[in-house]
This record gives structure tokens, C-alpha cells and sequence, in this order.
């Protein structure tokens, strides 16, 4: 699920701040799919993650100069994107539809919706219920439980304190319990 | 440690997110508490179904578009974006303004007959000279004649338009002089003395330039019979009568690449022939006027081709060249005088 960390290395941070368009790019393709899923988690339409995740990159594009590496390359490229999601959901700057379940079936599986359902019921709901978490909680659950960062990782991601990740992640897990009961055995 | 605030650690046990000490107390609640277990498999197994999502995937093209934002656009891309961006606003602005533009120009050009004259003279300076040809009563030179008698009394500068190049200020007036004097129009002073002729007239004549005045055009000046007084600076008073047709036909066309004369029996079979034998060889006619005895036949005619055409005219009669441009341009323009 996660891809290397080789990113992070010393050498290709160099090439970064120095603005080398390879190294860009390497780190584009690096971490594409993770930027790209958290916003796709969060906003449940593919045309405005993908929005959303090119702009992350073009703001990273232009901060890598002074990005000094305290954090990690992910974990920073994490906190932007989390903070333009949950900007644009607080500010309603939503022009797309949320199409919610349909579009993250058709990006689950690249099926059509329709054939999607037939494969996973399943997959439908879980992407139903993660939707309909209150955004601060669906962030710390998409982030832990989709993207595998730890909570001291989410909580440099979002700037809070350890144990608001840690109840906010409950109630959010807790959230998912109760809405995916029949599917637990 | 009570259920609710183990079960308010059950998410970070599950997770090993816990201090030592505090995992070790939900640990031994939960040893003691059935329900407490339960709901921790639960949490358990709601967080394995979570697992089972797929990781969503970037689109096909991501990169590159990404890529191809961050690079730095070249200046005349932020110009356009600064000029036409958005476009949903500008645009329709642009358009409306291009409007209105093109309706004041149209009204200012309605409301200026200087616009209006200037704009007419305009596509006979583009002209090719040797294309033109001279008519009796042209509808341009008729036209500007009758707009502005006293033209033809002005002095040569005088009568020159700024439009027309330098060269040909010289040689403009004069050659007006001389086509009025042969084609038998008095002054063209009045606008309606002009109008039933220029309809008549297809739509040529301009003055030729200066610049295709070679040798030709001084051999001409120099074979000229007619009663000519000598004039400085190429100026050439209009003959008080009307010359005879050779003249005419040597005078009508100073930028001629050609003068030939062709003694014919019958004349409108000669003029059908000649016109045959000027598609024939790629050329068009460009001005045809009879006389008593004689016609005047203007033509263009491709130079390659230029040599088949004089000697097919032996067809038509006894033919001899009477001038020649010894360097003879792409386009011939060959003047013929059937008698």
C-alpha cells in the first residue's frame, strides 16, 4: 500500500530545493497515488481530488525551497493536502457534486459504478460510511486506517494533540462500527 | 478503570498507541469485562474491514499534468492568460468591443468622403502596371477626373496622391493627359459626362508606374510623330489632336513589354483569331478597343510562351514587331494593333 520512503533521502531533497524538474517529478510519482487518495477519501469526487491533489503538489512545487526536512516528505505532502481539503469542505467551495459512493467505487475498482456495486456491496458501504463522518473524524480515520500514518504522524499532519487524534479516531471507528454492523461477523 | 473509559482507549489498545501503564489497565478491564471485549473485537473488526478497501489510484495523465502546471509558463502565455483569463468574462468584453469598434470605423469611413476616395484609389496602387489597361473613359480615372476637374490643370506634384508611390507621381498626370487626348474625351469636367461611359467601362485603368518604364517607353517617346513640344522631366503635354492608331496604341500603353502591328484582311476575323490564340497560349486580353482603321488589342501573355505566340501570328497577317522590352518579365504585356 505505501510506497518506498526513498524520497526522503538527503541527495534527492537537495535536487528538490534546487528546483531540478526531474526531481519533481520523481516526487510526483512517488507519492501521486497517496496525495491523491486522501483527497478522493475526503471530498468523494475524482475530478476535484484530482484537483485538489495538483494543487498540493503545485503548493509543495513552490515551498520545496524553503521545505527545511524536518518532517517527512509524505507526512508534509499529507498536511497540505488534508488542509486544502478541509478548507475547501469548511468553505463549501464545492462546485462538483459530492457523487460520493459512485465515484470512489469507480476509483476503487476503475469499473463502472454499476458493475462496481455487483462486485462489492461491501466496498460500497464502507465508502458510504467513511462519507458520512464528520469531516475532522473522516480525516484522522482516512489517514490512519487508508493511509497507515501513525498517530503522532496525524497529529503533525493536523496539528493537534495526541489525544485528539486518539479520540477523534475512536469516534470515528466507532461511527464506522455502528454503520457497517451487518458486515461484521 | 470503568467500561467508558476503557472503551475510550479501546481504538489506541487495538492500535498499541497506549502508554505502558495505561495499556496495561485497559488490559486488565478487559480481562474482567466481557462486554468490553466484545466491543474491542468489533473496533477489531471494523477496523480489518477498512483494510480491505482498495487504494485509490491517481489518474492516468497525473503526473504530467502536474508537471506540465508546475513548469514555468513563457511570457506570452501569462500576456494571454493576463489578456483573455477568464475567459467566461473577457472574452464576451472582447468581442463586444471588437463590435463596436468595427461599427465606428464603419461610420466613421460612412461619414468621411476623404476614407472613402483614399480606400478607392487604394487597390489601383497594388496593381500590377502591366495588368492595367487604357480604355476610353476608365471608370477610375473618369471618376477622378469628374470628382475633381481642376486636376487636370494642376501641376504634376500637385496631382499626385500620397498613396501612390514616388515614382509614379512623375509619370501619373502625364499619362492621364495623354489618354484623355486620344480617347477623345475633352476634360471629363463634369461627373455626368463621365458616368454613361465608365458603366460601360470594365473596372481598370490605373496609371502605370514610372518603374516599368524601360527602354521601350523611351523609344516610344522617341518614334513619337505626333506634335509634341519638349517637355522636361518626362512631362508630356496632351497632343491638341487626335494621333493615328500606331501612335495610340504605342502611347495607351507606356508600360508595355511589346508593341506589335499586324496588317489583317479582315479585322473581325483577326480579333477572333487573336483571341484564340491568346487562350491558347495561357494569356488573357486584357483591353480591346476599335478604331476607324485599326484595333487595339491588349493582352497579358505567360513568358515562356511568349515566342509561340509571335509566331503564330503570322496566321492572322504580315506582322512585325514594332517594340520590344529587351528583358521580358514573367507576365508579357504585349500590345496589338490590328489594320
Amino acid at each position: 500500500m505505501r510506497e518506498a520512503e526513498a524520497g526522503d533521502a538527503p541527495r534527492f531533497l537537495d535536487r528538490l530545493r534546487a528546483g531540478e524538474t526531474a526531481a519533481f517529478e520523481e516526487l510526483v510519482i512517488t507519492y501521486q497515488h497517496r496525495v491523491f487518495g486522501v483527497a478522493v477519501r475526503m471530498l468523494g469526487n475524482a475530478a476535484e481530488a484530482q484537483e485538489v491533489a495538483q494543487e498540493a503538489f503545485l503548493r509543495a512545487h513552490r515551498a520545496l525551497a524553503d521545505f527545511r526536512g524536518d518532517a517527512k516528505l509524505s507526512t508534509w505532502l499529507y498536511a497540505i493536502t488534508s488542509r486544502l481539503c478541509l478548507n475547501r469542505l469548511a468553505k463549501g467551495e464545492r462546485r462538483l457534486r459530492r457523487q460520493g459512493e459512485e465515484t470512489l467505487l469507480r476509483l476503487a475498482g476503475g469499473e463502472r459504478p454499476d458493475v462496481a456495486v455487483e462486485r462489492s456491496e461491501l466496498e460500497a458501504a464502507l465508502q458510504r460510511a467513511i462519507a458520512e463522518l464528520p469531516e475532522e473524524r473522516r480525516i484522522v480515520v482516512v489517514l490512519r486506517d487508508l493511509e497507515g500514518l501513525s498517530y503522532e504522524e496525524i497529529a503533525e499532519v493536523l496539528d493537534l494533540e495526541l489525544g485528539t487524534v486518539r479520540s477523534r479516531l475512536h469516534r470515528a471507528r466507532a461511527d464506522l462500527k455502528d454503520k457497517l454492523e451487518r458486515f461484521l461477523p | 478503570m470503568s467500561c467508558h473509559d476503557a472503551r475510550e482507549s479501546l481504538s489506541a489498545f487495538l492500535d498499541e498507541a497506549l502508554a505502558p501503564d495505561e495499556r496495561q489497565r485497559v488490559a486488565q478491564h478487559l480481562e474482567d469485562c466481557s462486554e468490553c471485549r466484545r466491543e474491542l473485537a468489533r473496533l477489531e473488526q471494523t477496523v480489518a474491514l477498512l483494510h480491505r478497501l482498495e487504494p485509490a489510484r491517481a489518474p492516468v495523465g497525473f503526473v504530467d499534468a502536474v508537471t506540465a502546471a508546475a513548469r514555468p509558463r513563457p511570457w506570452y502565455r501569462r500576456v494571454a492568460a493576463a489578456v483573455f483569463l477568464p475567459f467566461s468574462v473577457k472574452l464576451p468584453a472582447e468581442a463586444t468591443a471588437l463590435v463596436m469598434v468595427a461599427l465606428l470605423a464603419v461610420y466613421v469611413f460612412e461619414r468621411t468622403p476623404a476614407l472613402r476616395e483614399s480606400a478607392r484609389t487604394q487597390p489601383e496602387v497594388r496593381e500590377d502596371p502591366r495588368e492595367k489597361t487604357v480604355r476610353p473613359a476608365p471608370r477610375g480615372l473618369t471618376d477622378r477626373f469628374a470628382r475633381d476637374p481642376s486636376s487636370a490643370e494642376r501641376s504634376p506634384e500637385s496631382k499626385a496622391r500620397p498613396l501612390e508611390k514616388e515614382q509614379d507621381r512623375r509619370e501619373v498626370p502625364t499619362t492621364r493627359k495623354r489618354i484623355q487626348s486620344e480617347t477623345e474625351i475633352p476634360k471629363q469636367e463634369a461627373p455626368a459626362a463621365a458616368a454613361p461611359r465608365s458603366d460601360a467601362a470594365p473596372p481598370v485603368a490605373a496609371p502605370p508606374a514610372a518603374k516599368d518604364e524601360g527602354p521601350l517607353e523611351k523609344s516610344q517617346a522617341e518614334n513619337r510623330q505626333a506634335p509634341a513640344p519638349p517637355s522636361a522631366e518626362g512631362t508630356r503635354p496632351a497632343p491638341a489632336a487626335p494621333a493615328s492608331p500606331r501612335l495610340a496604341a504605342k502611347r495607351a500603353a507606356p508600360s508595355a513589354d511589346a508593341v506589335t502591328g499586324i496588317a489583317v484582311r479582315d479585322r473581325d476575323a483577326a480579333e477572333r483569331d487573336l483571341a484564340e490564340l491568346i487562350a491558347r497560349v495561357g494569356g488573357r486580353e486584357t483591353g480591346r478597343r476599335r478604331e476607324q482603321d485599326a484595333t487595339i488589342v491588349e493582352a497579358v501573355v505567360p513568358q515562356p510562351r511568349y515566342a509561340e505566340f509571335t509566331q503564330s501570328l503570322a496566321r492572322l497577317g504580315a506582322w512585325r514587331v514594332e517594340a520590344e522590352r529587351p528583358d521580358l518579365p514573367a507576365q508579357v504585356h504585349v500590345i496589338l494593333r490590328l489594320q
